[in-house]
């Protein structure tokens, strides 16, 4: 069963709308506080570890965090096939 | 009475609509031209209600609430959230309460407990078919949301339940109104996954040579054998299995299959001829 994690998943859901997209990528520390992350979670999330987080979220949601977050498309798909 | 006049089914890849400006001219014709030719039959039948059957990617659900089943019942429904939809034009989209009210009560009726939003926000799934047919104007659509995005999802053999359910509650609904049918989604696609960008040609093929053949057993056997092994976004198929249900199951006429790696999709366009209506009032 795969495992889900809650608070980064809303994360993810929420980056979707465009303001908040935006502060997101203007301060990602500040916009990671309010989520609670776990502190492995967080630091996968801070340093794009795209292999670390794709297990723990739906991959729509993933897909749409690296557009909300600014990755170009390509690096995504160099990250996501590994 | 009501009447089915139509059952179609399209794709939705968003870069159709975001990415419309890179695609070179003849991928540009072709997609049009598919599906232009669905929104001609779908014109030609005259409908007065379209119920649509899409996937919600995650505009209207969240995983503390996510429905696997929901009708929208509402008099108005939002347009699409995506950006690159801004061009669609319909910031809202009629509803048709009176016949979604009647599709819910028939299925609370048989057994079956869909969810209800009395405002749906109609995302790429639902308005790219409608805004590349070209349909103009709109006429009221009443959305069927069938999660395929996390599971777990309806059975193969409920969603033809569904199509089932959806033909009864079309000839028992007492208003002399026309309605068509539209599958929203698919053929195969993987998206935020390892896979990403996978085209799984021999899927396709499979679904399309079961659809064209009709029945259900066929259909549900290859789809419960083969969709686990497909990417995350081929379960959409499973709006397809529904249409197929709704039109009693004869086989369907391919409009076009493209695999288009520009979009990441393995795109389908087809029509099925409705059967003529087995249910009473």
């Amino acid at each position: 069963m795969k495992r889900t994690d809650y608070a980064l998943s809303k994360l993810f859901f929420d980056l979707q709308s465009a303001p908040a997209a935006a502060a997101y990528r203007a301060d990602r520390a500040a916009v990671l506080e309010r989520y609670g992350l776990e502190p492995a979670v967080r630091a996968a999330v801070l340093a794009d570890d795209i292999a670390a987080i794709a297990p723990l979220v739906n991959p729509y949601l993933l897909r749409y965090y690296c557009t909300a977050s600014g990755m170009p498309e390509a690096e995504f798909l160099e990250k996501i096939r590994g | 009475m009501a009447k089915l006049v139509g059952v179609y089914a399209a794709s939705h890849a968003p870069l159709l609509a975001r990415d419309w400006h890179l695609f070179d001219e003849p991928l540009k014709a072709q997609v049009s031209a598919a599906y232009r030719e669905l929104g001609a039959r779908l014109n030609a039948a005259q409908a007065d209600i379209v119920v649509e059957i899409a996937p919600d990617h995650w505009s209207n659900f969240f995983i503390d609430n996510l429905p696997n089943v929901c009708i929208g019942v509402g008099a108005t429904h939002d347009g699409p959230p995506e950006p690159f939809l801004k061009d669609f034009g319909h910031p809202t989209l009629a509803g048709e309460p009176q016949f979604a009210m009647h599709l819910l009560e028939t299925a609370l009726a048989q057994g079956f407990e869909p969810s209800v939003s009395h405002r749906l926000a109609l995302d790429h799934g639902f308005c790219i078919p409608l805004w590349r047919m070209e349909l103009e104007p709109l006429p009221p659509i009443v959305p069927i949301v069938i999660n395929s995005l996390e599971p777990p999802m309806p059975t193969i053999a409920r969603c033809v339940a569904w199509g089932n359910l959806l033909a009864q509650a079309i000839a028992s609904y007492p208003v002399d109104a026309r309605i068509a049918v539209v599958a929203s989604g698919g053929l195969s696609h993987s998206i935020g996954e390892a896979t990403m960008g996978a085209i799984d040609e021999t899927f396709d093929a499979g679904c399309i040579r079961a659809f064209e053949a009709g029945g259900e057993p066929a259909i549900v056997d290859f789809l419960d054998r083969a969709l686990p092994l497909a990417g995350n976004g081929s379960h959409e198929v499973r709006n397809w299995v529904t249409a197929h249900a709704v039109a009693g199951s004869r086989g369907f006429e391919l409009i076009a299959y493209m695999a288009i790696p520009e979009v990441y999709v393995g795109c389908g366009w087809a029509a099925w001829s409705p059967a003529e209506q087995p249910y009473g009032p």
